[in-house]
């Protein structure tokens, strides 16, 4: 009888664990901090690597970015009220063009990396599941940069970055606005904002 | 040219100015869609056609004129000079930095200015060179829209200037205060050296636009619609400078609080 309450109160245990996934494993401040430290490192070798072609080196980066960065999530916040109202369809293709734009839009930026090294200054709280990294770019010349990292950790445990705050200034925040406009100067459809993801993919390819 | 002409292009100018007028309001969206209401509040743009007419114009003038002169000036000016004249310009501004520190009740900032001040104007000769940031004290801007933003003023609708770019109404009389108070420039017009404080002025302009040229290309490249991403941008700029100034000493820059419930995916 006893053997078999301490059998229910386990799988009850085990039920509880299973139900609230991560929470058993939260991430440290330590672990955010290197998470973003492993992040620079991987990108700026990614950069630094002479021997890679131009595809390999795009190929390697995109792989960083879409495991670093939560794009569904992050896509879902810039689309807001738009997100309920887009067909899954619509959803599923946004999410693929806006994860295509930000690559080619880091990938260009990186183009200019000047020796750049980003230094983490700590990590604090942020809500239940997040982490706000401090960090700061510093430059071979000019004072250094200071950005911040947001981070979510998922249903799995793992961290991923929902926004970069850099001088006070949010990217998500900026795509939102940027995006609903697009959405509103073509009537509030999501197709014509697909559309023009579309082209600004087209223009961002042939300048690359 | 007769009167009659000069009459006539009056006219054609009064009416262009208030068909510009009466189409600048936007309209708000409706009541039964609160989403979009509190959507158009929080861009707080109801002037939004007309600053939209004022940025195209901007951007031409900065397409075709600003900018190749910005880089102009980065391909025959090496960059040691041109942090040279950036460093000297700054110096001048140490009047202005001084009078909105202490206006803003930060009164070791206003040493810290005091001192930057004597230390690159001696051993910086005349300015030129900025010795006071390596030694350990770095520089800060402080203008008077901040002050007033300190002060309780709110920032007003959105305001594209002509030329100027991104403001409002708070920002943009802080900006044309300082352009009338500046000593240095009262000194000037004062002594019939109007042609230093326009040199001032365009020198200042270019500098300041090459030190943009990335960033602002960069903007321009990846953003959907360019207005909105720069309205964006400036807005939360602003209020971060705004909070560094309410929050001196603060290294770490307060993060814009988004709210955190991102939509599932269906």
């Amino acid at each position: 009888m006893i053997r078999r309450t301490f059998l229910h109160a386990f799988a009850l245990c085990l039920l509880v664990a299973m139900a609230v996934p991560g929470s058993a494993r939260a991430a440290t401040a330590d672990q955010a901090q290197s998470f973003i430290q492993a992040l620079a490192h991987n990108a700026i070798s990614t950069v630094a690597n002479k021997q890679l072609s131009d595809v390999q080196r795009n190929d390697n980066f995109r792989r960083l970015f879409v495991s670093a960065f939560d794009i569904p999530g992050i896509g879902r916040f810039v689309l807001s009220r738009y997100w309920r109202t887009a067909t899954p369809d619509q959803q599923k293709e946004f999410l693929k063009l806006f994860e295509d734009i930000n690559v080619l839009t880091w990938a260009q930026r990186f183009k200019d990396y000047n020796g750049e090294t980003l230094q983490t200054l700590g990590a604090t709280k942020d809500g239940d599941r997040g982490w706000i990294v401090d960090s700061r770019i510093m430059r071979k010349q000019g004072p250094p940069i200071p950005v911040q990292w947001r981070l979510r950790q998922d249903d799995d445990g793992n961290l991923r970055i929902i926004d970069i705050i850099v001088e006070g200034v949010s990217m998500a925040i900026t795509y939102r606005s940027d995006y609903a406009s697009a959405i509103q100067s073509n009537g509030g459809r999501v197709d014509s904002l697909l559309a023009a993801m579309r082209r600004k993919i087209d223009q961002l390819k042939a300048a690359g | 040219m007769s009167l009659k002409a000069l009459q006539e292009i009056g006219v054609r100018v009064i009416l262009a100015v208030a068909a510009v007028l009466l189409a600048g309001c936007a309209t708000p969206p409706p009541d039964d869609d609160p989403e979009a209401k509190a959507e158009f509040e929080q861009i707080n743009d109801p002037l939004e056609p007309a600053n939209r007419a004022i940025f195209e114009f901007n951007d031409t003038l900065d397409t075709y004129f600003l900018r190749p002169v910005a880089q102009g000036y980065r391909s025959v000016v090496p960059k040691f000079g041109r942090d040279r004249i950036a460093d000297f310009l700054d110096n001048l501004q140490t009047p202005l930095y001084f009078a909105n520190d202490l206006m803003q009740g930060n009164v070791s900032l206003a040493g810290v200015t005091v001192e930057r001040f004597m230390l690159n104007t001696t051993f910086g000769v005349a300015g030129i060179m900025d010795v006071a940031t390596p030694l350990g004290i770095p520089g800060h801007k402080s203008d008077l829209g901040q002050t007033f933003a300190v002060w309780g003023i709110g920032e007003g609708p959105y305001l594209v200037l002509p030329l100027m770019g991104p403001s409002n109404p708070r920002d943009a009389v802080g900006l044309g205060v300082e352009a009338v108070v500046d000593p240095l420039d009262y000194y000037l017009a004062n002594n019939r050296m109007n042609w230093v404080l326009w040199t001032r002025f365009g020198i200042s302009g270019i500098s300041q636009r090459e030190a943009y040229l990335d960033a602002l290309d960069d903007i321009k490249r990846t953003s959907l619609d360019y207005y909105s991403a720069m309205r964006s941008l400036y807005r939360q700029r602003r209020s971060a400078q705004i909070n560094e100034a309410e929050n001196p000493g603060t290294t770490t820059v307060p993060t814009p609080d988004i709210h955190i419930d991102i939509p599932k995916i269906k």
